[in-house]
């Protein structure tokens, strides 16, 4: 096992590399410059043609330009323009990406272009929201999607299952910006209903309020925002466990505990159940990473500062450390989900072994 | 078990039903003004701030040496209780008040306009957008601790606007020896201005407390807090509004019109509308063959139909402008008559400048060159797309082929720069006392906001020389000139200024509207109608 596990962190290296460096490459091809669109996109396009020297200065500034060795200068110089420019790009890149690289390996993610606050002291206002809406979200789902699942997976083909089936897939089918429009105006603008309040985390004034009426605020604030998250995804966790359960309860073990004469509940929750959950780890894999994920269009609606708000952000104003750092760290988490993932396989079912198999 | 996922519905039910009934929040305090933001400001670093957010939250906090006043728009003392010019417009001399006090009780002085200056211009601070307007400052020298002078290179009519303007921040507070542009200020402004900063909640609110110790007793607030409310969903925003969320809110023609003329709407809230100066245009790339021609720009603006735009986009809220000043400015002239709406001229003037369908394929051609263009918007803006379909189609009736080319902001700006379009629409805003330099001036089409690359020996003439008359109607007369030569030149067909539009609570009284908006330190607390 511990020969497995080290193998598999060693091989994390060589692919998380080549996930940044191809991120590294797709942002700094993409068309548009965070220099430029900050002097003059920022002030309504109105500027006055800066010269050559300010420009330099700002990508200086930014870290978008560094000193090339002598060397290389040298060696580009007297090559036709087209080949100098590509070689200087080429030259340019590579120091920055090393650069970065380096900083990255201390665990720093550098300073926004945008406003020049450390990366990792946004992610980390923008985390916790996101982190709170998504579990609350995933909660809810698995907390009804499972049971739905088994209960439709006893009553196969019946009216129910098919009802069930139906329902959720008219539920997966809804476009999400409709439906949190609709919840908001038939549920919070008072012209209909009155429950809740039109997006924001807080109410006004917040601040002075005692610890628990702000949790209750919060959520208060929550509800809405989560029915929006997660009505889409009952569909799939329900399937899912449909499945899973159809699988297990066709089992031999399952038919000798029926044939046992043991209850109804105890087949159906203790000897099939169980059972049915171990695909569910590998749903396991895709959750850690997909914690961290907002939605742009949810946390729009609802006047959310999250995670998907500020990627949104960092990718139309093109700063790229943000951009970086948000692409690495949910790299990075997938890589280690997908180990762990691997690693609870074993735990819950024994027959899995990651063991070289002996030579017979 | 069965009884499960209804058991669940049920706890739902029941929370949210808990949640309505007692509703988690505290009432509303009447003396906080409520007002929307769209985005949030960067920072609020005056120095490094790039957005428009920014200048609404710290022209709150922080005062200038010199303000416009309200109704006339003319400057009067305000930091500055007085200020010389000298008779070649070279030197400006500012004697500043000496009972200011900055947000955290040091005095304001002279030092801090001299360390403003400094930083604008240390290449090692992101100001660059600032520095262009500082540039042609030769010196700054204090002469005592409230009396400042700068001397400029060459004369300029904006100087005292800029001079007068400089964003001053607190030197005691930024030289402390940490970097100058992620300095905690910037999260955390000290200003000396009506308003104290409060506190920032990313994404969520930027609240601020009157300053208690505002030594300005004839602008002394009566509304004791202002929370800035980021609401980035316009249709939630004036949910909020009608709700009561919000005491102040920008409306957009649907809402002013249609949206907002209920009783209910009408007892809380008043409208106030005012044409700050801006346009929209459609600008023609010169460099391109079929739009070298001024005959064929002149057509191009025919074919516009830009009061039906004006009626069926903008619900007629707006008004038609003919060239590049502000519609109310002294520097447009109002003589010049409005172009109409004319396919039938456009076509004459096309078959005139010798663009004729040569090959009968329905497009007009002209030495080979086929009149077909790319019109390039940006994307996302609702207006933009429906003003491309209305020009395709009236267009195309022309024998003109028109592609609509929808960019990403970001991307569609490296057009612009790169100057690789064919016909671009967009707004300009500006300000009073306008330059048209940055724009109009030959300049300026390679590297400058002269995207379209318009070219006129007489116009720049006219505008090196109005940028050294200090007599406005000496100015007024330069800029007639040049707006005329625009106007027959047509590198932009010039389509309309929109006016802004505003909804605010009528809890407040004394609510004045200027041309240039309202002013919320003038406004009082009265009663919840």
């Amino acid at each position: 096992m511990s020969a497995y596990l080290l193998k598999r962190l060693l091989t994390m290296i060589p692919t998380l590399f080549g996930i940044m460096l191809i991120t590294f490459l797709i942002v700094r091809l993409a068309p548009g410059n965070p220099v430029s669109l900050k002097i003059q996109a920022a002030q309504g396009l109105k500027s006055t043609a800066l010269s050559q020297e300010v420009t330099d200065q700002m990508l200086k500034l930014y870290g978008l330009k560094v000193d090339l060795p002598a060397g290389y200068e040298n060696f580009i110089k007297d090559k036709p323009a087209p080949v100098r420019k590509a070689l200087e790009w080429l030259g340019q890149n590579t120091i920055q990406f090393k650069i970065w690289l380096v900083n990255v390996c201390q665990l720093n993610f550098g300073m926004s272009f945008k406003d020049h606050r450390p990366v990792l002291e946004k992610i980390r206002e923008a985390l916790p929201i996101t982190l709170t809406l998504n579990l609350l979200e995933f909660l809810i789902a698995y907390l009804i999607s499972i049971p739905l699942g088994v209960y439709s997976a006893l009553g196969r083909e019946s009216a129910v299952d098919k009802g069930v089936m139906v329902l959720l897939f008219i539920l997966y089918s809804l476009p999400t910006f409709w439906v949190a429009y609709l919840l908001l105006m038939y549920f919070a603008s008072g012209d209909h209903l009155n429950w809740f309040p039109l997006g924001g985390l807080h109410s006004e004034g917040y601040e002075t309020y005692p610890f628990l009426m702000k949790i209750g605020n919060l959520m208060w604030h929550l509800v809405l925002p989560v029915i929006t998250m997660v009505y889409g995804s009952f569909a799939f966790i329900t399937r899912f466990s449909r499945s899973t359960m159809l699988e297990v309860v066709k089992q031999d073990y399952v038919r000798t505990a029926w044939a046992k004469g043991l209850p109804r509940r105890q087949v159906i929750w203790k000897h099939a159940f169980r059972n049915s959950l171990i695909p569910q780890i590998t749903l396991l894999g895709t959750l850690l990473p997909a914690l961290l994920g907002g939605s742009v269009i949810i946390e729009q609606i609802f006047s959310i500062p999250g995670m998907g708000k500020l990627a949104f952000e960092a990718i139309s104003s093109r700063d790229y450390p943000t951009i970086m750092a948000i692409t690495t760290i949910s790299a990075f988490l997938t890589l280690i989900s997908l180990l762990l993932s691997d690693i609870a396989y074993a735990f819950a079912d024994p027959r899995i072994s990651f063991e070289e198999k002996q030579q017979a | 078990m069965q009884r499960r996922p209804s058991f669940i519905v049920l706890a739902l039910l029941v929370i949210a039903g808990l949640f309505s009934a007692c509703e988690v929040q505290a009432p509303k305090d009447p003396h906080t003004l409520i007002y929307h933001l769209g985005s949030e400001p960067d920072t609020l670093n005056r120095l490094t701030a790039t957005d428009a957010y920014e200048g609404r939250i710290n022209g709150f906090i922080f005062d200038s040496l010199i303000e416009r006043d309200n109704a006339t728009l003319e400057f009067k003392p305000k930091m500055a209780k007085s200020w010389e010019v000298s008779d070649d417009k070279l030197v400006y001399t500012f004697h500043l008040r000496d009972d200011i006090k900055w947000h955290d009780g040091k005095p304001f002085n002279a030092d801090d306009v001299i360390y403003t200056f400094q930083k604008i211009m240390d290449e090692k601070v992101d100001a660059p957008h600032l520095r262009v307007y500082y540039k042609d400052i030769k010196n700054l020298e204090k002469l005592d601790d409230y009396t400042v002078r700068f001397t400029y290179a060459i004369p300029y009519f904006k100087a005292l606007e800029f001079v007068g303007g400089i964003p001053i921040i607190p030197k005691h507070v930024f030289d402390d020896g940490k970097d100058f542009n992620s300095h905690p200020a910037g999260r955390f402004p000290i200003g000396n201005g009506p308003y104290k900063f409060k506190r920032w909640d990313t994404g969520s609110q930027i609240v601020l407390e009157r300053n208690e110790e505002y030594w300005d007793k004839t602008k002394f607030p009566d509304i004791r807090r202002i929370v800035f409310k980021i609401i980035p969903d316009d249709i939630v925003a004036f949910q909020r509004l009608k709700k009561g969320d919000l005491d102040m809110d920008s409306l957009n023609p649907k809402q002013w019109v249609k949206q907002s003329n209920t009783p209910t709407f009408e007892k809380l809230f008043a409208k106030h509308q005012y044409y700050t100066p801006s346009y929209r245009y459609v600008g023609w790339n010169l460099r391109r063959p079929y739009f070298q021609d001024k005959k064929v720009r002149q057509a191009l603006a025919r074919l516009i139909n830009r009061q039906g735009i004006l009626k069926n986009l903008e619900y007629g809220l707006g008004k038609l402008t003919t060239g590049p000043f502000w519609i109310f400015g002294y520097e447009y002239d109002q003589t010049l008559p409005q172009i109409p709406f004319d396919p039938a001229g456009a076509k004459k003037l096309l078959d005139e400048a010798g663009w004729i369908d040569h090959d009968g394929d329905g497009i007009r051609d002209k030495d080979g060159v086929k009149f077909s263009f790319k019109f390039l918007i940006p994307s996302g803006a609702e207006f933009y797309q429906n003003l491309a379909t209305i020009m395709k189609r009236d267009f195309a009736e022309a024998g003109i082929e028109m592609e609509i080319q929808t960019m990403e902001w970001a991307t569609f700006v490296q057009q612009l720069n790169s100057r690789d379009f064919d016909a671009v629409s967009l707004a300009w805003s500006f300000g009073y006392d306008e330059d048209p330099y940055q724009v109009w001036h030959s300049s300026q089409a390679e590297k400058g906001s002269n995207f379209v690359g318009f070219q006129n020996g007489e116009a720049d003439r006219l505008m090196e020389e109005a940028r050294q008359v200090f007599d406005k109607d000496k100015r007024a007369e330069l800029f007639h000139q040049m707006h005329r030569i625009i106007y027959d030149e047509q590198p932009y067909a010039f389509l309309y200024s929109g006016p802004a539009l505003v909804a605010r609570s009528r809890r407040f009284e004394n609510v004045k509207v200027y041309p240039g908006g309202v002013d919320i330190l003038e406004w009082k607390v009265g009663k919840q109608p």
